[in-house]
């Protein structure tokens, strides 16, 4: 894995599990391919509040339309790594 | 830009640092779990008004069911996707107060529109949005009902369910004010709703620029001098007297003009009518309603609310949606108690944030 997205994955784990006040789970062990709205509960303004998060973390703008597929922090890393390279 | 407000983007942990706006952040947040879908009860009204969305469309030809067992197992199933508020309304729900019961007794947040000339029972402790079309001589005009705030007020004397829903239509808007009084004199809490024609509706109901700036500068008088009475924002008002209708300005998230089902409304909304079926096409909270003309106070409850993002730019714009959402749990949830203004300021909705 790559080690930038992995260390992204991990640091939107742990902004998820603040945000929702998760229990049960860390940031190390969270599953980076659980769906966020299936299996682990989020609702379309948790996954709002997480992208205003992930806005002032990594200075990225998300598309309203885009928040909604973000449904796994995989995809989440992955969207925010694409943002930062094209805006390179 | 308003005082001590910088001409830029904040980050958003910047906007919400602000004690009040945090505050309010963190009360209104603890809701988001709502998720609502809404319920046609009966296919009947004890009354028959000019415009109403109810007898407008197929759906009034919908067979109602008044079998409480399938109601309860509808409920059930509701509960079981996820739904957490109902709202329970058209033709009149009062006319079907065993199925409001049931309704209650599964998924015990929601809210019943109703035209208040039935009392419901007070073990369904839902919010009731009590409908008020101008001053009794109006209500008569269009609603054909003799003393309707009258017999409201007297149904819903001490009731804390109940809040007024007054409809401004372009024949009524000097009439608030009489309304208003009425029921602040009476101890009642009012709210603002603004027709919005039905699908084909032409007739003199339907507003126009003219009478849009009217009503926006009644809403902001009777907001101003009846604070504790009137349960609305500057912002609600400018998002429902804006030339430009709530999808214009917001882009409607309700399945009827919202194709995706990734979460939102779009995934988990249904309008199910009184034969317990429901139609992706027509799913909204006002089906058969003129999208373009669209300013419904229901459906700006879900539609704003939904765009939080586009607000979170600066503290200003941000009050201004907290405002919005403030109210829209105070007029929506039993026991939610409004908190001040944030945001006095009429601000222009905020456009697309673009990628």
């Amino acid at each position: 894995m790559n080690t930038d997205i992995s260390q992204t994955i991990t640091r939107i784990a742990e902004i998820i599990i603040n945000e929702l006040k998760l229990e049960d789970v860390t940031p190390e062990t969270f599953d980076a391919d659980l769906d966020l709205v299936d299996e682990v509960g989020v609702d379309s303004m948790d996954l709002a509040t997480i992208a205003l998060v992930l806005r002032d973390e990594y200075g990225i703008r998300i598309d309203e339309d885009d928040y909604p597929k973000l449904t796994t922090i995989r995809i989440i890393a992955e969207y925010i790594d694409n943002k930062l390279t094209s805006d390179d | 830009m308003y005082q001590g407000i910088e001409n830029r983007e904040y980050k958003f942990s910047e906007i919400i640092a602000d004690p009040a706006i945090g505050a309010c952040w963190e009360k209104v947040r603890k809701y988001f779990f709502l998720r609502e879908s809404t319920y046609d009860m009966s296919n009947r009204c004890n009354i028959r008004c000019e415009g109403c969305y109810y007898f407008n469309g197929e759906k009034q030809f919908a067979k109602e069911n008044l079998n409480v067992a399938d109601w309860k197992q509808l409920m059930e199933a509701e509960k079981e996707r996820g739904i957490t508020f109902v709202v329970l309304a058209g033709a009149e729900p009062s006319l079907v107060p065993q199925l409001c019961q049931t309704c209650y007794d599964v998924i015990p947040l929601g809210c019943i529109a109703s035209n208040g000339l039935n009392v419901l029972a007070k073990e369904i402790d839902y919010r009731i949005h009590i409908s008020v079309w101008g001053n009794d001589q109006t209500s008569f005009e269009i609603r054909k009902a003799k003393d309707m705030l009258a017999r409201q007020m007297a149904n819903y004397q001490d009731d804390p369910r109940a809040v007024w829903v007054y409809t401004f239509t372009p024949v009524n808007i000097d009439q608030a004010r009489e309304v208003t009084e009425l029921l602040a004199a009476n101890g009642h809490q009012i709210t603002f709703n603004m027709f919005s024609s039905p699908v084909g509706y032409s007739g003199h109901l339907r507003h126009t620029p003219e009478t849009l700036a009217h009503t926006r500068a009644t809403m902001s008088e009777l907001l101003h001098e009846f604070p504790q009475t009137v349960l609305f924002s500057p912002y609600n008002i400018v998002a429902h007297t804006h030339t430009q209708g709530l999808h214009d300005l917001f882009s409607c998230s309700y399945p009827r003009m919202n194709p995706s089902t990734d979460i939102g409304l779009g995934r988990s909304f249904r309008q199910y009518r009184t034969d317990l079926q429901w139609d992706r096409a027509a799913a909204c909270c006002v089906p058969d309603t003129d999208c373009d003309d669209c300013r419904h106070y229901a459906a700006g409850s879900a539609v704003v609310t939904a765009r939080m993002y586009r607000h979170a730019t600066n503290p200003v714009t941000f009050s201004a949606w907290l405002d919005y959402v403030d109210t829209y749990l105070a007029v929506w949830v039993r026991g939610y108690e409004k908190s001040a203004t944030l945001c006095q300021e009429m601000i222009e909705p905020p456009s697309i944030v673009e990628s």
